[in-house]
């Protein structure tokens, strides 16, 4: 596709760089959605607005700030050193951890594509407010600071952590910011891969005895962060995201949704899913 | 974060792991082996105040029998030192 120029668009080039990068592994979301819809539906219990909002168009001051607050958490920017210092991180765990080059190679892939979405929510902020584009915003939420010390706890990170961003993204299918509801299925698509990565990797891992111990140990430090990330079920502002239409759901709804997911997996795998609120910190 | 990455380097000096300077802009850190200076993991400076502890003793199992640590061995000799018996009893649960 060219932009007018007789030069290919941006994000076409790279398409066709993700096109050559296909293995008969990568991308992990090929399998999961050919079976179909991978993730349940998230249905709004109340009336969505009809209005929406498109990039350079005047947005009332408590939705350009709930917009802004949901994508600081997001943090998937170019232009957020915390997050490419998270990418760092997670190059260092493949070059010390991993076990094999294959392992090592999708990884490799999984940053790539999260570069991508980086370029992807750059526009959105240069389209909101400047002065955001280039703000430096660390993870807030302390499942992605939680100690990552073997392959099984980096599995772990990719199935429920990018899985939680696929939920949102699903979620954002009909929010009222139109730049976000035209990514949120590229996001959905990718994060529900980077997720499934995650579980192809445990699923090597439980496959051997001592394997399945240390997965079976590590589940009971990731599963409540994950249920955490969610955020507490009686939040202030879940309602305000839900009456502007950038959210559809409540944290109680989504994170129902996404446990009933996880824990089907889990079963699959051999694995008990932990009491729901052991260890939790946001219920 | 003062505190915390206080808390986080102190749970972890327990079981023979030293956090490295601040990586990442000083938001994570890198975990190297006290023994051989291995990186062997990394950590994040926003866990909640006593989560570093916490989850570092419920691992004393993990480190004991080697599933988790530095191919050194030194975490699991460390861990040997703090509690000889439950040492011995992880071992013998993880065994094979």
């Amino acid at each position: 596709m060219a932009d007018g120029s007789g030069l290919p668009s941006e994000m076409s080039v790279i398409e066709d760089a993700e096109r050559r990068g296909r293995t008969a592994r990568w991308p992990f979301w090929r399998p999961a959605y050919a079976q179909g819809d991978p993730l349940p539906a998230l249905t709004s219990q109340v009336s969505r607005p009809t209005y929406r909002f498109d990039e350079g168009e005047p947005l009332p001051h408590e939705y350009k700030e709930l917009l802004i607050k949901m994508l600081r958490h997001e943090g998937e920017r170019a232009g957020n050193k915390s997050f490419l210092g998270f990418m760092a991180t997670c190059l260092d765990i493949a070059e010390a951890l991993f076990p094999t080059a294959e392992a090592k190679l999708l990884k490799a892939e999984y940053l790539a594509e999260e570069l991508k979405h980086a370029i992807m929510f750059h526009r959105i902020a240069v389209g909101l407010q400047h002065d955001f584009a280039l703000r430096d915003v660390p993870y807030a939420h302390y499942a992605f600071h939680l100690p990552r010390e073997t392959w099984a706890d980096d599995a772990y990170f990719h199935f429920f952590v990018d899985l939680n961003g696929a939920f949102h993204a699903r979620d954002w299918r009909e929010s009222s910011y139109v730049p976000l509801a035209k990514m949120s299925a590229t996001i959905e698509r990718d994060e529900l891969g980077h997720s499934e990565m995650g579980y192809h990797f445990l699923g090597e891992i439980v496959s051997e005895g001592r394997g399945r111990e240390l997965a079976r140990r590590l589940l009971l430090k990731w599963y409540p962060a994950a249920l955490d990330m969610f955020g507490r079920s009686d939040s202030r502002n879940a309602p305000k995201f839900i009456q502007w239409g950038l959210k559809g759901v409540d944290n109680a709804e989504i994170r129902q949704a996404y446990k009933g997911y996880v824990d089907r997996k889990l079963v699959a795998l051999g694995l008990e899913p932990p009491d729901e609120r052991t260890n939790r910190r946001f219920l | 974060m003062g505190e915390i990455v206080e808390e986080i380097r102190q749970a972890y000096a327990s079981v023979g792991i030293t956090l490295d300077a601040p990586a990442a802009y000083g938001t994570y850190y890198r975990l190297l082996c006290a023994g051989c200076g291995r990186m062997v993991g990394n950590v994040g400076d926003r866990l909640l105040p006593g989560m570093a502890a916490a989850l570092v003793a419920e691992q004393f199992d993990l480190y004991a029998s080697g599933l988790l640590g530095c191919p050194c061995g030194h975490q699991s000799e460390r861990v040997r030192q703090l509690d000889a018996p439950r040492w011995q009893a992880a071992r013998q649960r993880f065994a094979g």
